[in-house]
């Protein structure tokens, strides 16, 4: 008992100090000048931000940068630890699901202020990115580095060898009744260790040699990659309203159809079993000749182009019942520690990732999609040069295609309650309605 | 097979004529072959992976020889290889400061094996040797720690460490081992209780006390428990993985299993850089071999040894 109430006492001091690290970093001298800790977690990245951060301390002699990468794994416990610990980086790569906590819990530095007095236009971001950071509270926590979009990297020899042309794959169409002709051709696609195909008769769904649709996962509260391209097609979306919506939609017989369908591949033995996901990489499994087709983010190009013996095709993910095609789109942003000593030259810092300077950079190295427009085109470029064609990612963004990643309070507690949900249903474990329960609990959280 | 089994040292010279077919023993061997394989093969196939590039990996992922044969994973471990090289053979640009962790590691788990080894000893010949009042309860309260998952302490401990403001230095890594175990104590206790009392009671005659006792006595025949558990704590130090990286998060104090953690994964949904993985965990298990090629044989033989009271 007393021991626990030793803890306690720790436990409120850490805070304690915590709290009054937030107040230091004034406008001083000293926080405009020596090395800022910058992290970030894509190592794919890190040569175009290494070169970035050269430049930067040729145009700021008085500061340098040290970069550091963390694996995504470790990386939010990490940056937590280092939160209460007041070991945190000054400047860190910041993701959509983690920023709202993280700014509700006073970590994160507002940067109105020096985005008005340095006049930095928010325009001149791919639309929305820029609002995405600007948190309940009305303030903004980042500026946007970069965007991705859903498409779909299909086996260009599978798709020859069943008959299905580039121009079939790139005008798909959806459904949640019959799947439409996007599961035709996963289906067409799929083949049993016999050589049959999924829509021939005699196809032994249980032995099942080549996937007509690789899975990732459940996709708990997003589906970012795995449904919400399909879901979002039918007028349905995540949130009453984003960012920050208080009601989620889960419990809408319209997404519940959807996920019913989706479900049902694997049933159909279209779609791997979600059980046999757990621990593989869908984009190895691709590579491994295991699935005809993965929906995959644009942020995996570089991973999907560079297998030896695929013959790579990216498709545009396919036309929904409203008529339109969908894409999450999301993007990262650098945000600053609100504890950071070096407040104004992590500022200049955010500002110049968040530059032309800096972004044309990132494209030029053709990884990810730049957040400034003009930098996003040098990317599409970059990428051409490599041979790669990214319209399937960029054309959401031009048609506007694209519905923002929801954004909300209590993420940790809604995905917390949403994976194991969504995992019983796409393993078919539980029926779509079961996601009503879960919704509820859900909503629940925001009364 | 059965050739090899006449040939054992053991057989006398005279008895060197082909045995008669022995199905029990040939039965036995089989099952001895497995096992080394069982045993063995994870290891070649970590060692294939390390030899081969990401890229053609997945796609030759049957074939038991390397996929694309490289020593770039080699290179990347130990930083002799450009992010562009890396990229090229499907790695993720990502490289550690391999002699740096190496470092850490090697006086974090010697460090924290001597302390714990030492304090262990001296308090399991307290446990053992001396008389005093609620000695049993103390030493069932210490065996009941073990029964405690070492996560509870994670956070206390954290806490601790950080009021202390000792977060990322050595001193805060290895001050929660430095001091005992309360397996480290319970083992070393055993041995101590087995010893003679009758050379305990000559020196005391002698007029030695127990400090000397300890080091002049005791310690010098419980040699071989001490090296065995020295290396077993070293062992477990070197492969410690939690609080390394929520202490020692900083490069200067970064272990190599935290280091690691870099090949794992870069982004979400992101493969590893399989083959740099496997090459910097056989990278940074040699040590631990080298110290079982070396010491391995005598502890056993001195573990052998000691049985003799």
């Amino acid at each position: 008992m007393k021991k626990k109430a030793i803890g306690t006492l720790a436990a409120a001091a850490a805070a304690v100090l915590a709290l009054s690290a937030c107040g230091g970093g004034g406008g001083s001298a000293e926080s405009a000048k020596g090395e800022i800790n910058y992290w970030l977690w894509d190592a794919n990245q890190l040569p175009a931000y290494q070169q970035c951060a050269d430049d930067f301390h040729k145009a700021n002699p008085d500061i340098s940068v040290k970069i550091t990468q963390r694996g995504w794994d470790d990386y939010w416990s990490t940056l937590t630890n280092g939160f209460v610990g007041g070991t945190a980086p000054d400047v860190f790569t910041d993701h959509l699901g983690r920023y709202g906590e993280l700014a509700k819990n006073k970590q994160l530095l507002a940067i109105d202020d020096a985005v008005k007095k340095d006049s930095i236009d928010v325009a001149g971001y791919n639309e929305g990115l820029a609002d995405l950071w600007v948190g309940q509270d009305g303030k903004r926590y980042g500026l946007p580095k970069d965007w991705d979009t859903i498409g779909l990297f299909y086996n260009k020899a599978m798709a020859a060898s069943a008959g299905i042309t580039e121009d079939q794959m790139k005008n798909l169409t959806w459904n949640p009744q019959d799947g439409g002709t996007y599961e035709k051709v996963i289906a067409h696609l799929t083949v049993d260790k016999n050589g049959k195909r999924g829509d021939e008769p005699g196809f032994d769904k249980n032995n099942v040699d080549v996937y007509g649709l690789g899975l990732n996962g459940g996709g708990d509260s997003s589906g970012q990659t795995e449904w919400s391209y399909l879901t979002n097609t039918t007028g349905w979306s995540h949130t009453d309203k984003n960012p920050w919506g208080t009601h989620y939609n889960f419990d809408d017989p319209k997404f519940q159809a959807s996920m019913e369908w989706f479900a049902g591949l694997a049933d159909k033995g279209y779609m791997p079993k979600l059980e046999t996901t757990v621990g593989a990489s869908m984009a190895d499994t691709f590579a491994a000749g295991k699935s005809a087709i993965n929906a995959h983010g644009s942020w995996m190009i570089g991973q999907y182009t560079g297998y030896k013996g695929i013959d790579l095709g990216i498709a545009p993910t396919p036309v929904g019942p409203e008529g339109k095609r969908a894409s999450m789109f999301n993007g990262l942003a650098d945000s600053i520690w609100a504890g950071t000593k070096k407040k104004d030259a992590s500022i200049k810092w955010v500002e110049y990732l968040a530059s032309a300077d800096c972004q044309d950079v990132v494209a030029a190295k053709a990884v990810v999609f730049p957040a400034l427009k003009t930098s996003s085109d040098k990317a599409a470029e970059a990428f051409k040069a490599k041979g790669v064609d990214v319209t399937a990612f960029t054309e959401h963004v031009k048609n506007k295609t694209t519905f923002l990643y929801p954004i909300t309070d209590n993420t940790a507690k809604v995905k917390g309650i949403l994976k194991p949900a969504m995992d019983a249903v796409v393993s078919g474990k539980a029926p779509a309605s079961s996601l009503t329960q879960a919704n509820d609990q859900v909503n629940a959280l925001f009364k | 097979m059965t050739t090899t089994t006449s040939r054992v040292p053991l057989a006398k010279p005279a008895s060197r004529r082909r045995r008669p077919f022995n199905p029990r023993r040939a039965g036995a061997w089989a099952l001895l072959v497995l096992a080394i394989a069982v045993s063995v093969l994870p290891f070649l196939w970590v060692l294939r992976t390390a030899l081969s590039t990401n890229s053609a990996l997945a796609s030759q992922s049957a074939s038991l020889l390397p996929a694309d044969f490289t020593f770039g994973a080699f290179l990347r471990v130990f930083g002799l290889q450009s992010p562009a090289e890396a990229v090229a053979e499907g790695g993720s640009g990502a490289a550690i400061d391999f002699w740096l962790y190496l470092r850490n590691s090697v006086i974090f788990s010697s460090v924290t094996t001597a302390g714990a080894v030492f304090f262990s000893a001296m308090a399991a010949y307290a446990f053992a040797r001396l008389r005093w009042k609620g000695r049993n309860a103390v030493f069932s309260l210490f065996l009941g720690t073990m029964l405690v998952p070492p996560i509870f302490t994670a956070l206390p401990n954290f806490l601790l460490i950080k009021n202390l403001d000792l977060l990322n230095t050595m001193l805060g890594m290895v001050l929660p081992y430095l001091f005992m175990t309360p397996f480290a104590i319970f083992f070393l206790r055993q041995f101590f209780l087995n010893m003679s009392r009758e050379v305990e009671e000559a020196a005391m005659l002698d007029g030695a006390k127990h400090l000397r006792i300890f080091f002049q006595i005791v310690l010098p025949n419980a040699a071989a428990p001490i090296a065995t558990l020295a290396l077993l704590t070293f062992i477990g130090q070197w492969n410690e993985y939690f609080w390394p990286l929520l202490v020692g998060s900083q490069d200067d104090v970064r272990v190599l299993q935290v280091g690691l953690g870099v090949f794992k994964s870069q982004s979400p949904q992101g493969a590893p850089d399989w083959s740099g993985l496997m090459a910097a965990t056989l990278v940074s298990a040699l040590p631990v071999l080298i110290l079982f090629a070396a010491f391995g044989k005598k502890i056993v033989n001195s573990i052998g040894f000691s049985g003799i009271k």
